[in-house]
């Protein structure tokens, strides 16, 4: 019979997928000691309640103290989809707080999960490389990437996998290689991600940009990048429709060409008049990209005389908010007017 | 007595009991019941047993735990018949003082005869009517439902009504829950939300700094290559004038030593020419043909007469000696006269043979050196004072012959 007097608790949680907590302290031994049973549906309950704990960052930080990562790890080859598929879940979900990414970075989870790459289930995957996306934006989890080996079968991985997951792995691979360049170029990245440079989906299509220009802002990585005959393409994206292409094209342009041969091939790829689109443009992020880019062309001479009638196009970017615009546009007028 | 007892009896009282037993054929029961009061405690087998008395059946507290009621071993028939009548004594006893006698045995003559009192007569008779009666249910017909129930109403009736507002007010009432509903809910989502914008303010906030960070290092590495390539240039420039000034130097220095030497070598021909000429690398070939074939030929001519002069003269001497000897042999009484003048001949034409062979080795080596042609002249003289001599002693030798 309903009562009119409110309860002080909250009610009850009766799903009865989730296992029972334990009040306070408790809650999370108790659930540590459930993951280690033999039974099945046990250990799926106990994920299901560790999945909603783990939003809370204190109750992150008891998880680890407490030592759950050791059995997350050992679960994560279990035979069951289910609990593979949770298992990822909870740790992409520490590894979106710090305590949780530093965690994960000391207990070396990175190369545990590396036996999941390859996993049938698609949510497991895709919540593995969520994992893998998160900690690559720490430099030291970014170290952790590389050195548990995962460049080489990532960079495999473009050509096979779904679209979301292509676009976290685009993102971890920018991450990455922003640190080191040499695994990557062993195994054809290159050529790799300029078949995604074409790509229908435009997010795909700036995200590769993004780890060319990464690639090519390393020494090692500039050859590579004229030699297989980018620059083209990327001169081509900087017409594409979506800003983000534009910006992300422009900052690949911006690293390639401070190689003589990457400027050569530029010109012949006529970029001047597309980056100089972009630079009039008042609101484009692909702004500062473009002008830099247009400064290393303006150091070759037919570029610097192509440029000496567009100087007033440069000079309305002085009047930018963003400070870092102005001196790129003050160093682009003046690369463009001096005389040897 | 019972029934032989079946040897499935004696189990275990842990089991639950279980009865079974062959099937046997029913005793003999008599036509008629026995007489209501005959039935004595005689010791008869006992057909049909009071089911209440039966062992068997177990009485009292359905859940009490029981054993059964004989034990293990298999009772003789004689310790249950002792039990029964044990059990039957305690009852008559019991009921012994209630239980009035019978009635008492007829007087003489007179003879008891059963008869009814009641208000409905009974017949009696031997045979006991016997009405088959049979009941069956009708087949698969459920038991109809059992008819409602309405007790009837007992009491007073009584009726009461809730105003509004009386028992409590809602608006006040709904208000916690609704704030506790709401208040989790929002909380809830805002947490999402907060998640996911913290994750979101995380990204832009990179992205903005890798944007920075890119713009700096293109930049960076712009001005590493310009720095590059002015070095380089620079680098160039300077190897090509350093190379310039040192085909310059070489050029110089060429210049200088083409002059000196040009200087040192002016006067070379000249001296050269001379010194050749004073060392004869330049002769008048007739003169040189004169000086190595005419002359040495002249000389072998000149040598070769003066050996025959000399032959001659040796052949002379010769001949002297001979004559000589022959008369100093014949004139061997004159000795002095003829030994003097033997000796005295004899040395002059050894000394004028040494001599004339040394002039003629003088004269071969005048032949091959120019120089010493005065010599030749003067040695020539000397041997013609010999020659002259020669010829001198020739003539005295031939005057010496013609004498004799």
């Amino acid at each position: 019979m309903a009562q009119p007097r409110i309860s002080a608790y909250l009610p009850p949680d009766i799903d009865p997928t989730k296992a029972a907590l334990a009040f306070g302290r408790r809650a999370l031994p108790k659930l540590n000691e459930e993951l280690q049973s033999a039974e099945l549906l046990t250990q799926q309950r106990a994920l299901m309640a560790l999945c909603d704990l783990v939003h809370d960052p204190e109750k992150v930080y008891q998880a680890i103290e407490i030592g759950f990562l050791d059995n997350l790890k050992t679960l994560l080859g279990h035979p069951d989809n289910t609990v593979r598929q949770k298992t990822t879940e909870v740790l992409h979900l520490m590894s979106t707080h710090s305590v949780g990414r530093w965690g994960l970075i000391q207990n070396g989870v990175i190369s545990a999960l590396t036996g999941l790459l390859d996993d049938p289930v698609d949510i497991c995957r895709k919540n593995t490389h969520q994992i893998f996306d998160m900690m690559a934006k720490l430099p030291e989890g970014a170290a952790g990437v590389l050195q548990a080996g995962l460049i080489p079968p990532l960079v495999l991985k473009l050509q096979t996998e779904l679209e979301e997951i292509l676009e976290l792995i685009l993102d971890t691979l920018s991450n990455c290689l922003r640190m080191e360049v040499s695994e990557a170029l062993a195994t054809g990245a290159v050529g790799a991600l300029k078949e995604k440079l074409t790509h229908p989906s435009a997010a795909i299509r700036s995200k590769a940009a993004q780890v060319l220009s990464e690639i090519s802002s390393h020494p090692e990585g500039k050859l590579p990048v004229c030699d297989e005959e980018v620059i083209p393409v990327l001169v081509s994206l900087l017409e594409d429709l979506d800003p983000a292409v534009q910006a992300s094209a422009a900052g690949a342009l911006m690293f390639a060409l401070v190689t003589p041969q990457g400027r050569s091939s530029a010109m012949a790829a006529a970029a001047i008049p597309p980056l100089l689109k972009l630079v009039a443009e008042e609101t484009s992020k692909a702004r500062l990209n473009a002008i830099k880019a247009l400064t290393l062309l303006a150091e070759l001479p037919e570029g610097r005389e192509t440029l000496l009638d567009h100087t007033d196009t440069f000079r309305e970017c002085l009047d930018d908010p963003q400070q870092v615009v102005t001196r790129a546009a003050q160093s682009a007028i003046r690369a463009i007017e001096w005389k040897p | 007595m019972l029934p032989a007892r079946p040897p499935e009896l004696t189990v275990a009282p842990a089991l639950p009991y279980t009865y079974s037993s062959q099937p046997r054929s029913l005793l003999a029961r008599p036509k008629y019941r026995a007489p209501p009061g005959a039935a004595e405690p005689e010791k008869q087998p006992v057909c049909y047993g009071n089911i209440m008395r039966d062992p068997r059946v177990a009485r009292g507290h359905a859940l009490a735990i029981r054993l059964l009621p004989q034990s293990t071993q298999p009772n003789p028939p004689e310790v249950q018949k002792e039990k029964s009548a044990q059990k039957k004594a305690l009852v008559r006893k019991r009921t012994k003082e209630p239980i009035r006698p019978g009635t008492p045995e007829p007087v003489e003559g007179r003879e008891h005869v059963y008869v009814q009192t009641e208000l409905y007569l009974e017949e009696i008779c031997d045979r006991i009517v016997e009405v088959d009666g049979e009941c069956q249910t009708d087949e698969f017909l459920d038991r109809p439902p059992t008819p409602l129930f309405i007790p009837a109403k007992t009491g007073k009736d009584i009726a009461t009504q809730i105003e509004e507002g009386e028992l409590f007010d809602f608006d006040i009432e709904v208000k916690p829950i609704l704030e506790v509903l709401i208040g989790k809910t929002v909380e809830q989502a805002l947490l999402e939300v907060m998640e996911e914008e913290e994750l979101a303010q995380l990204r832009a906030h990179q992205r903005a700094f890798i944007e920075l960070r890119n713009a700096e290092f293109a930049e960076l590495q712009r001005l590493e290559e310009q720095d590059r390539r002015i070095r380089e240039e620079k680098e160039r420039r300077r190897l090509e004038h350093l190379e310039k000034l040192r085909k310059q130097k070489e050029t110089t220095e060429k210049i200088a030593a083409r002059a000196f030497a040009k200087r040192y070598l002016a006067d070379l021909i000249p001296s050269v020419f001379s010194n050749l000429y004073d060392s004869g690398f330049f002769y008048d070939p007739i003169e040189r043909d004169i000086e190595t074939k005419f002359l040495p030929w002249l000389m072998s001519e000149v040598e070769e007469t003066l050996q025959k002069k000399v032959l001659g003269r040796t052949m002379l001497d010769s001949l002297i000696r001979t004559v000589v000897e022959k008369r100093l042999d014949s004139f061997s009484c004159q000795p002095l006269h003829g030994q003097t003048e033997a000796p005295a001949k004899e040395p002059r034409p050894t000394d004028a043979a040494p001599q004339v062979s040394g002039g003629t080795d003088a004269a071969d080596q005048l032949v091959t050196e120019k120089e010493e042609t005065d010599q030749l002249v003067a040695e020539e003289q000397p041997s013609d004072p010999i020659s002259s001599q020669l010829e001198e002693s020739d003539q005295a030798g031939t005057q010496d012959l013609e004498t004799e």
